[in-house]
């Protein structure tokens, strides 16, 4: 297996546990200097977000979402311009174990900055963005710019080794982090899993053993209710005869004549009683 | 009727039961209830003693009457105000009449439950007289085909024994409930028991009859196909290497938890003894006949 070989493989487990990976993710700030990296980071990223939804936008039927998408495009291009100065400060800031191309690679990161907010069409017309973005880098003292194009290949050659220095320096560092990542694979991410792991069987433990023992008391109620079912059953039986010669008798003394009676003997003990009681 | 003296009724009842020259048969239908009557009246009077009395004498009287059922229910109320004064004799008696009492109904289920009632009420007291109460009331049940019942039984029965430290015992009858649930097809309470019974032998380092014991256990398939084997042959092993940790572990494991209070108390106490002197008989076993060889 080639170098080439271990190095795309490597990359791609790279890829796959980097958020799990906190020296590298430390280190991704580090590499930068901490406020560097980041900001870069998340203009770079605001700005793909605008593209997309530059992207939206044009393909956009209605007029009113097509001009509300550019408004807010606008708005966010012009937020990201306010962070470029920032970011030009941070990036002047030497940072220890950062080479000088490395420093000239970010100062050039922060410049096309401009020029990919500017592009980002927003519906108005293409404003001239070149001037515009080498005007901005004019005050700086160690790069110098002149306005004119000709110093522009030279500009994109130096770009060029330094991205190839950049590229170097990090394949040092993945060749270096790969075993690292391994091990702290093992240590950071495997363990708490299998403890998880061991509670969650624990758990199913338990749950098995009381599902046998709830299967067995119901074995155990069954024929417990098959004679409570022969009990019941008889006792309705007798009560519905019962019922059933209750209704019978009570018919027979329904006789209005009983009735009557009743009445006027009741009627009498009432009228006896209110005598005496007045 | 109104409140009254409860010892007049008594001596009320006592007169129309007792035989003399005016009265030739005895009067148990009335005499029964003003006994009933009185007895109750005791009891919330918190009279014990007399309550006692008098349900005892209802009891005979019921008895008369040939409602066996009655008899029964009011000796079992005597047979409680005895656990309440402490007569632990009376307490056993009583339970046990009671019992025959309801076997007279044709009830064994009440019958044991009588009996099971005394057991607990002397489990503290005579435990002796309580394991055999468990073991009759266990006999009744099984005799009556009900075996479903009979495994609370045997686990209090096993409990008491490990309380008299009677280790044996405590596994035999683990191994009777074994028995029962196999003829339940209660397979889990079965490969519990089974493995209880190893435990309470291996607690009293009794290795090689906790081996025997796996074995005959391990001819039966419920058995063999269990977890509860898994756990019973780690822990045979671990106590042929002497492996302490080892035993401790698989003691706090959930298989273990998941058994009867008792044997999980009796397996957080494992090992027991000297684990590694298991470990040196069966080293000396093999070289023994070394020995020999080199003699000769």
């Amino acid at each position: 297996m080639s170098v080439i070989d271990i190095l795309t493989r490597v990359d791609a487990i790279c890829n796959k546990y980097d958020r799990y990976d906190v020296e590298k993710q430390k280190d991704l700030n580090v590499s930068g200097d901490d406020a560097f990296a980041r900001l870069y980071a998340s203009v770079d990223s605001d700005i793909e977000a605008a593209l997309q939804k530059a992207e939206l936008a044009s393909k956009e039927k209605s007029k009113a979402s097509a001009v509300a998408i550019n408004a807010e495009l606008r708005r966010t291009k012009a937020r990201l311009l306010e962070e470029v100065p920032k970011l030009q400060r941070l990036a002047i800031k030497k940072v220890k174990g950062l080479s000088t191309e490395e420093l000239a690679a970010r100062n050039d990161l922060v410049l096309a900055l401009p020029d990919r907010i500017q592009a980002i069409p927003d519906g108005t017309a293409a404003a001239p963005k070149q001037t515009g973005g080498w005007g901005a880098s004019a005050p700086r003292a160690e790069i110098k710019f002149d306005s004119d194009g000709q110093f522009d290949n030279e500009y994109f050659q130096e770009t060029e080794t330094s991205s190839q220095f950049r590229q170097e320096y990090e394949m040092r560092k993945m060749k270096q982090e790969a075993v690292g990542l391994m091990v702290s694979l093992a240590t950071n991410f495997d363990i708490p899993q299998d403890q998880g792991l061991d509670m969650i069987s624990d758990g199913l433990d338990t749950l098995k053993n009381m599902a046998h023992d709830m299967n067995e008391e119901m074995d155990r109620q069954v024929p417990l209710m098959d004679e409570i079912d022969t009990k019941v059953d008889r006792a309705t039986a007798d009560l519905k005869n019962t019922n059933v010669r209750l209704k019978d008798t009570v018919n027979q003394l329904r006789s209005s004549r009983n009735f009557c009676i009743d009445i006027i003997l009741l009627i009498i003990i009432l009228g006896i009683a209110a005598y005496l009681y007045k | 009727m109104p409140v009254s003296d409860p010892e007049k009724l008594i001596a009320k009842a006592d007169k129309l039961t007792k035989l003399s020259l005016t009265r030739w048969s005895a009067d148990w239908r009335n005499a029964t209830l003003l006994y009933e009557e009185a007895a109750n009246l005791f009891r919330v009077a918190k009279k014990n003693e007399k309550a006692k009395e008098a349900f005892e004498k209802a009891s005979k009287g019921q008895e008369m009457l040939s409602s066996p059922w009655d008899a029964a229910k009011d000796m079992e109320s005597a047979a409680a105000l005895a656990k309440e004064l402490g007569n632990w004799n009376e307490v056993s008696d009583f339970y046990r009449r009671a019992s025959e009492l309801y076997m007279e109904c044709g009830r064994p289920q009440p019958a044991s439950d009588a009996l099971v009632k005394a057991a607990r009420a002397l489990e503290d007291t005579i435990p002796d007289a309580a394991v055999q109460l468990y073991n009759e009331a266990s006999a009744i049940l099984e005799e009556d085909g009900k075996e479903q019942m009979t495994f609370d039984l045997y686990c209090a029965a096993s409990s008491v024994y490990v309380k008299l430290e009677n280790y044996s015992a405590a596994a035999t009858s683990l191994l009777q409930l074994g028995l029962a649930a196999d003829k339940c097809n209660a397979t889990n309470s079965q490969c519990k028991a089974y493995l209880g019974a190893i435990i309470v032998y291996l607690y009293a380092h009794d290795f090689k009859q906790a081996e025997k014991c796996y074995n005959d256990c391990s001819q039966v398939d419920a058995f063999l196909r269990s977890d509860q084997n898994h756990c019973a042959s780690k822990l045979l092993s671990a106590y042929t290497e002497g492996d302490i940790e080892e035993i401790k572990r698989l003691a706090q494991s959930s298989t273990v938890s998941n058994l009867d209070h008792v044997v999980i108390k009796l397996a957080r106490k494992l090992p027991t003894g000297d684990v590694s002197a298991l470990k040196t008989d069966a080293a000396k076993e093999e070289e023994e006949p070394l020995d020999e060889d080199d003699l000769t």
